[in-house]
C-alpha cells in the first residue's frame, strides 16, 4: 500500500495489511520483512499521527477510583474505626461516599469539603442505624466547622436523595449519660457525689421525655437539655448532699463539658417541675423554690402523666381571641409621579462635590504617608 | 395499696382535687383511677418502646390500640368505664386533629362544655359524657359529617382511617351538634376563611430591573449623597432611599437590583426613583424589564407545632435538624415555596414570584400544622 512507509529491509513501499493469529501485521509484500505487529508497537511516523485524549475524556476515569476517592474512602474506614461502629456500617458509609462521589459536583469540590463529607457520610449512616453521634462530635474529631458541615450535609442529603431519619434521643441519653464519670470514686469525686448508673439514666430518661413533652426539646439542640436532665437526676438522687453542687461543678467532676444553654435549660425544666409541684396539694403548702423542688423530683416524676396533663391544661384555654393586627393598607401604585425636589435631595451640590473630593484626598495623604517614629 | 406510702396515694387526691365541669364521681371512680394510671403506663410504654422518645401521646403515631378500646368502649358502654379514660384521653388528643376543619370561634364555644374532656370526669351528665354520646352517634355524623367531607381534604391525606373510625368525636354535646352544622360553612366562602383570618405579611420583596445604559459607579458615588461603593468588597454601589424604605445594588453594566420594599407597588415605585437617580446624575437611564424575583412572608399561627412529627410524616418535603437550625425546612411542591417553620408557631415563606403564591402555600401548610397542635 502506498503511502505507509518503505520497507527498511528492502525499501519496497508495497506494503500489506495482513493478519497473522489475529493480530494485524504490516508486511512488505515483496521481501516479507514484518514493519509492525498491529497496535503493540507503532513507529515514531505514525505516533507522529496520534493525537492527544485527555483522562477525563477516556474511559480510564470511570474505571479507576481516583487516588482522591481512595484517600476519601480510605478516612471512611478511619473514622469508623475511631468512632468504634460496628463493621457494616463501615460498608454503608463508603458505598455512600462512592455513590457522592459519582456527582461531578463532588469530584470537583474542595479537599476540605471532601473532608467534610467523610463526616457526613459516616453521619447519616449512624442516624439510619439509630446510633446516637452527633453532628458536634464529627466536627470536633474532623476539625471542622459546623456551617461548611452543614452545607454539605444539606447538599448530599438533596443529591442522595436520602431519608435520614432524627437523632434517636434515648439513645443519646443512654451514651451521654455514661460517659459521665460519676459511677466510681476517685481522687476527684467524693464518695458521696458517686452515684448508681442505672439509677442515674432511668431518672435522667425520664426527666428528658418530660422536657419533650413540655416542649423543651423541639426546635433545640439536644445535649444540652440531656445535660441539665442527668444533672438534676444526680442531684435527686441525693439532695442532701448534692444541692450544694452547681451545674458548672457537677460538669467539671463528671469530666464532660458543659454546653452553654444547657443552664438555661435548667432554669426552663425547673420551672416545670415547679409548675408540675403547683398541682400536688401537700408540695404546695411547702411553696417551693428552684431549689427545695429537687428533693421532690422522684415524687414529680412518679405522677409526671397526670401532673402534667393538669399543669398545662390550661395552656390551650389561655389563647385569648385577640384580633389580628392589620397592618396600615399602603395605597401604593408604583406609578406616582416623582418629584425632582425628592430626587435632588439624594444628589450632591457641586460645591458639596468639591469638598468631598478634598476631604478624599487629605485622607488619601493622610493614610499613605506611615506615620512618623 | 391501702398500705402504700404517701406518693401511692396521690392519685385518689388527684382525682377529688381537679377541677372537673360536673362534680367528681364518688368512690366508683377511685379504683379505676389507680387502674387508669397502670393501663396508662402499658399504653405509653408500648408507645415509647416504638418511638423512641417521640411523644406518647401524638395522636399520629399512636398504635393501633386505642382504636381497638374505641370500638371495645363502643359495644359495651358501661362494663367499660375503666378504659373509658383512656380512650378518653386519646381520643381528646384526635379531638385536636378532628376540631381542625371547624374555625376556632366554634370551638372557643364548645370551652364551656368539656369539649376537650380530661378523663378525670369521669361521669358526667348525659348530654357531655362520651359513653351516652357512643350509642348515638349518628346526630353528630349528621352534623358534622357534611361538614368534614367538604372541608378537610387535608384530613385524608394525614390519616385516612383514623378519621373514619374516629370520626364521632366524642368532644361534640349532643345539644352542639346542629348548631355546628349551622355555623359551619360547607364550603369555604374565600380561603382565608379555613385559615381563620390569618393572612401572611410580605416582609421583603426583591425585584431587579435594567438600566440599559453602561454607569460610571465613581461619579455615582460622588455625586450621590446615598451612594456607597467599595470596589474591593463589592463591585457595586449601594444606593438607599428613604421613601419606601429601600436598598438597591447597582451595577456598572447597568442592572440593578432593589430590596426591602413590602409591596410589589412599592418595590416598582423605589426601582423608579433610583432610576431618576441615576438619570438626574447625566446617564440616559431607562426602566426595562422590571421584575420581582423573590417575594418574602411570615405569619404567626398562634399555636405552638411538634417539629419532630411534622418530619416524620412529611419527610419527603421537610428537613428538621435542631442540631444545625431551629426550624423545620419545608419544600412545598405547589406551589414552589420554601417555608420555615418554627416551633413557636411562626412561619416564614419565601421564594414566591406573586402575592398569590404565598397565600396559597399558607391554605396548604395551615391544615398541617393544625394536625400537629398539640394541648
Amino acid at each position: 500500500m502506498p503511502g505507509r512507509g518503505r520497507c527498511p529491509d528492502c525499501g519496497s513501499t508495497e506494503l500489506v495489511e495482513d493478519s497473522h493469529y489475529s493480530q494485524s501485521q504490516l508486511v512488505c509484500s515483496d521481501c516479507g520483512c514484518v514493519i509492525t505487529e498491529g497496535v503493540l508497537t507503532t513507529t515514531f511516523s505514525d505516533e507522529g499521527n496520534l493525537r492527544e485524549v485527555t483522562y477525563s475524556r477516556s474511559t480510564g476515569e470511570n474505571e479507576q477510583v481516583s487516588r482522591s476517592q481512595q484517600r476519601g474512602l480510605r478516612r471512611v474506614r478511619d473514622l469508623c474505626r475511631v468512632l468504634q461502629l460496628p463493621p457494616t456500617f463501615e460498608d454503608t458509609a463508603v458505598a455512600y461516599y462512592q455513590q457522592a462521589y459519582r456527582h461531578s459536583g463532588i469530584r470537583a469540590a474542595r479537599l476540605q469539603k471532601k473532608e467534610v463529607l467523610v463526616g457526613c457520610c459516616v453521619l447519616i449512616t449512624c442516624r439510619q442505624h439509630n446510633w446516637p453521634l452527633t453532628m458536634g462530635a464529627i466536627c470536633t474529631l474532623l476539625y471542622a466547622d459546623l456551617d461548611v458541615f452543614s452545607s454539605t450535609y444539606m447538599q448530599i442529603v438533596k443529591l442522595l436523595g436520602l431519608d435520614v431519619p432524627s437523632l434517636c434521643l434515648a439513645e443519646l441519653v443512654k451514651t451521654y449519660c455514661s460517659s459521665f464519670k460519676l459511677f466510681q470514686a476517685s481522687p476527684s469525686v467524693p464518695a458521696k457525689y458517686v452515684e448508681d448508673k442505672e439509677k442515674m439514666l432511668s431518672r435522667t430518661m425520664q426527666l428528658v421525655e418530660l422536657a419533650n413533652e413540655t416542649w423543651l426539646v423541639t426546635g433545640r439542640h439536644p445535649l444540652p437539655i440531656i445535660t441539665a436532665a442527668t444533672f438534676l437526676a444526680w442531684q435527686s438522687l441525693q439532695p442532701a448532699d448534692r444541692l450544694s453542687c452547681s451545674l458548672a461543678r457537677f460538669c467539671k467532676l463528671a469530666n464532660v463539658d458543659l454546653p452553654y444553654p444547657a443552664s438555661s435549660r435548667l432554669q426552663e425544666l425547673l420551672a416545670v417541675l415547679l409548675r408540675m409541684a403547683e398541682q400536688l396539694a401537700w408540695l404546695r403548702v411547702l411553696r417551693l423554690d428552684k431549689r427545695s423542688v429537687v428533693k421532690h423530683i422522684g415524687d414529680l416524676l412518679q405522677h409526671r402523666q397526670s401532673l402534667v396533663r393538669s399543669a398545662f391544661r390550661d395552656g390551650t384555654a389561655e389563647s385569648p381571641k385577640r384580633i389580628c393586627p392589620v397592618p396600615p393598607v399602603s395605597t401604593v401604585t408604583g406609578d406616582e409621579n416623582i418629584s425632582d425636589s425628592e430626587i435632588e435631595q439624594y444628589l450632591r451640590t457641586p460645591q458639596e462635590v468639591r469638598d468631598f473630593q478634598r476631604a478624599q484626598a487629605a485622607r488619601q495623604a493622610a493614610t499613605s504617608v506611615p506615620n512618623p517614629p | 395499696m391501702a398500705s402504700a406510702p404517701w406518693p401511692e396515694r396521690v392519685p385518689r387526691l388527684l382525682a377529688r382535687r381537679l377541677p372537673s365541669y360536673p362534680p367528681p364521681p364518688p368512690t366508683v371512680g377511685l379504683p379505676s383511677m389507680e387502674q387508669e394510671e397502670t393501663y396508662l403506663e402499658l399504653y405509653l410504654d408500648q408507645c415509647s418502646a416504638q418511638d423512641g422518645l417521640a411523644p406518647p401521646r401524638s395522636p399520629l403515631f399512636s398504635p393501633v390500640a386505642p382504636y381497638d378500646m374505641y370500638i371495645l368502649n363502643a359495644s359495651n358502654p358501661d362494663t367499660a368505664f375503666n378504659s373509658n379514660p383512656e380512650v378518653k384521653e386519646t381520643s381528646g388528643d384526635f379531638s385536636s386533629v378532628d376540631l381542625s376543619f371547624l374555625p376556632d370561634e366554634v370551638t372557643q364555644e364548645n370551652k364551656d362544655q368539656p369539649v376537650i374532656s380530661k378523663h378525670e370526669t369521669e361521669e358526667n351528665s348525659e348530654s357531655q359524657s362520651p359513653q351516652s354520646r357512643l350509642p348515638s352517634p349518628s346526630e353528630q355524623d349528621v352534623g358534622l359529617g357534611l361538614n368534614s367531607s367538604s372541608l378537610s381534604n387535608s384530613h385524608s391525606q394525614l390519616h385516612p382511617g383514623d378519621t373514619d373510625s374516629v370520626q364521632p368525636p366524642p368532644e361534640k354535646p349532643n345539644s352542639d351538634s346542629l348548631s355546628l352544622a349551622s355555623i359551619t360553612p360547607m364550603t369555604p366562602m374565600t380561603p382565608i376563611s379555613e385559615c381563620c383570618g390569618i393572612v401572611p405579611q410580605l416582609q421583603n420583596i426583591v425585584s431587579t430591573v435594567n438600566l440599559a445604559c453602561k454607569l460610571d459607579l465613581k461619579k455615582i458615588a460622588l455625586q450621590a449623597k446615598n451612594a456607597e461603593y467599595n470596589p474591593k468588597r463589592f463591585a457595586a454601589v449601594i444606593m438607599r432611599i428613604r421613601e419606601p424604605r429601600t436598598t438597591a445594588l447597582i451595577f456598572s453594566s447597568g442592572k440593578m437590583v432593589c430590596t426591602g420594599a413590602k409591596s410589589e407597588e412599592q418595590s416598582r415605585l423605589a426601582a423608579r426613583k433610583y432610576a431618576r437617580v441615576v438619570q438626574k446624575l447625566g446617564f440616559p437611564a431607562r426602566f426595562l424589564d422590571f421584575k420581582i424575583q423573590n417575594m418574602v412572608g411570615s405569619c404567626d399561627v398562634r399555636f405552638p407545632i411538634r417539629l419532630e412529627g411534622l418530619v416524620l410524616t412529611h419527610q419527603q418535603f421537610s428537613s428538621y435538624e435542631p442540631e444545625l437550625f431551629p426550624g423545620l425546612i419545608y419544600r412545598m411542591v405547589k406551589p414552589r415555596i420554601v417555608l420555615l417553620i418554627f416551633v413557636s408557631g411562626k412561619v416564614v415563606l419565601t421564594g414566591a414570584k406573586e402575592r398569590s403564591e404565598i397565600y396559597e402555600a399558607f391554605e396548604n401548610i395551615y391544615p398541617i400544622l393544625k394536625g400537629f397542635k398539640k394541648a
